[in-house]
């Protein structure tokens, strides 16, 4: 009996890159704190005279389930829309953000907690999250349902649609990919009829919110202090959920590892470049570039370009490296010293509680399993290290 | 010479066994009652593959040597824990005199998977500089003096 090596590897490398972002997440406990939050001050908004009928809605990461821990801060980004229903366009921007704040100022822990930023409003509760309040009112223009947001200068409105882009993006997760039945290479021919499948299950949750948690970080950690030049977070999202969709509908996996691969290698796909100027649409508006940006400062695609090479490169890197130390190490290089040793530990404990429990056995080709795994394996009976510590 | 457990196994038993025992997969040979074995482990599939040799007097202890790649350079300049050599790395399996193992047992059952178990934590403890798969240290004055203790046991005791 043989078990394909490299498959048993790319399973458990699934499992760890699962264990990573499961880890860089806001945990289900904050993000139902999150909630019961906004929702909270979702209800204080909506019973102004003034913004009557104004609701919250939360988008960003955390509508996406793609929310990365920052490096810098101890706190997540909670980004919602308040959306004035009966406003219009007419209005100031100016104006509607400072409506928002008043009210928000006459509310005493809000007050406390507020922090103005550019085009919205930030509570900003220490240690667990910021929540962003950008105002919003109904674009008219828009056939796909669509709202405006000031512009940075709070000049202009802006059109944007984070509901219909939330809605795409939940669609295309939903995607299911095809995986062709691996038979091995190694052992491909003569031993063809004794190779025991590799336990084989869905390691990674969602794996389109995975690529772009580990893209996000990624970047994270590649640009560090250059912030400034790093591609915007609504970029890497849109282009992984476009390369996720293009990836399903024209080719085949091997596993999710390989689909993983090639969603992070088909991002650019998305980007268009006529010569003059970039554009990444939103899909679900009109008028939103998520690249106008670039075509002020061309340096931004440049680094875009320059850190997707990297990011793409690494998790390549990451399918050939051998020793269990390295692969932290290269994990720790690309995604942070915590995030890979986070990475690790489920994997690291299982062994020690399966020995613990005399569940752990020896399986060839596998090495090191639970015996109820795999048959034929020889168990590790109870030892004691003996020598210094 | 019977030990707890049952009778020793010969030398020829002991090489049978790791013959036949997929996980470690070598080459070998007995001679003039000391059997030499040379294996091939991976303790999981992200795992370097190790090159191991047992080698076996019947009545003694085995030993266990890992011959590539070089351990102590893997260490870059730290000591290997649960080690009583360094290089070639000997390794420290289990606890002498507790039964863990006896001339009555397969080397292929006990002494293998162990080494698994060892390389495995050696990984971890690349990483992590912690050896999370415990052990005794010997604490010299109490239950048995330096003296006492055999050859392997004084090395191991050794501070490091």
């Amino acid at each position: 009996m043989f078990i394909d090596p490299r498959l048993a590897r790319r399973s458990q490398l699934a499992e760890i890159l699962e264990s990573m972002c499961e880890g860089l997440e806001l945990s289900r406990s904050q993000a139902g704190d999150a909630e019961q939050r906004y929702n909270t001050v979702g209800h204080w908004l909506g019973d102004d005279s003034e913004l009557t009928g104004a609701w919250i809605y939360v988008h960003g990461s955390v509508a996406l389930g793609t929310t990365v821990k920052p490096l810098a801060r101890a706190e997540y980004d909670v980004d919602l829309v308040c959306h004035i229903p009966h406003g219009s366009p007419a209005a100031q921007p100016a104006a509607l953000k400072k409506l928002v704040g008043d009210r928000l100022k006459d509310h005493d822990t809000y007050a406390r907690l507020l922090e103005e930023m550019r085009r919205c409003w930030r509570l900003n509760y220490a240690g667990e999250f910021h929540m962003d309040i950008t105002p919003s009112v109904p674009n008219p223009a828009c056939a796909l349902g669509g709202e405006l947001v000031p512009d940075k200068e709070l000049r202009r409105w802006k059109p944007t649609n984070p509901i219909g882009y939330r809605k795409l993006f939940q669609q295309r997760a939903l995607l299911q990919p095809a995986f062709r039945l691996m038979k091995t290479e190694a052992y491909r021919g003569a031993h063809d009829a004794n190779i025991e499948p590799y336990p084989a299950r869905m390691r990674i949750k969602g794996l389109l919110r995975r690529a772009v948690q580990l893209c996000k970080r990624h970047r994270d950690i590649y640009f560090g202090a250059q912030a400034e030049l790093a591609p915007l977070s609504i970029i890497i999202t849109t282009l992984a959920a476009r390369s996720y969709e293009w990836c399903i509908r024209n080719r085949v996996f091997d596993d999710e590892i390989d689909l993983l691969v090639a969603v992070l290698q088909e991002m650019p796909r998305s980007i268009a470049f006529d010569g003059n100027g970039w554009t990444i649409p939103n899909e679900t508006t009109q008028g939103e570039n998520f690249a106008e940006k670039w075509n002020l400062k061309p340096e931004l695609a440049k680094a875009f370009y320059a850190w997707h090479h990297v990011c793409v490169r690494d998790l390549e890197d990451l399918l050939e490296i051998v020793g269990r130390d390295r692969l932290q190490k290269s994990l720790a290089e690309a995604f942070g010293p915590a995030a890979a040793s986070n990475a690790m530990q489920p994997l690291a404990e299982r062994v020690c509680s399966d020995r613990v429990a005399g569940r752990l056995a020896v399986a060839p080709g596998i090495g090191l399993t639970n015996t109820a795994v795999v048959p034929r394996s020889t168990p590790v009976r109870p030892n004691t290290f003996f020598g210094g510590p | 010479m019977r030990y707890r457990g049952g009778p020793s196994l010969t030398a020829m038993q002991q090489f049978v066994n790791l013959k036949i025992n997929p996980i470690c997969e070598g080459i070998g040979l007995v001679r003039l009652g000391k059997l030499t074995w040379e294996f091939a482990v991976q303790p999981d599939p992200l795992s370097r593959v190790y090159s191991v040799r047992i080698e076996y007097r019947q009545g003694d202890v085995p030993q266990v040597y890992v011959i590539e790649p070089d351990l102590a350079a893997l260490a870059e300049g730290r000591r290997l824990p649960h080690a009583y050599d360094q290089k070639p790395a000997r390794l420290c399996l289990y606890l002498p005199g507790t039964g863990e193992w006896s001339p009555a047992k397969r080397i292929s059952e006990t002494i293998v998977p162990w080494t698994y178990l060892w390389l495995w934590y050696f990984e971890e403890w690349l990483a992590s500089g912690v050896w999370k798969g415990g052990g005794q240290h010997p604490r010299l004055p109490e239950k048995r003096s330096r003296r006492t203790m055999c050859q392997e046991e004084r090395k191991c005791a050794a501070p490091l």
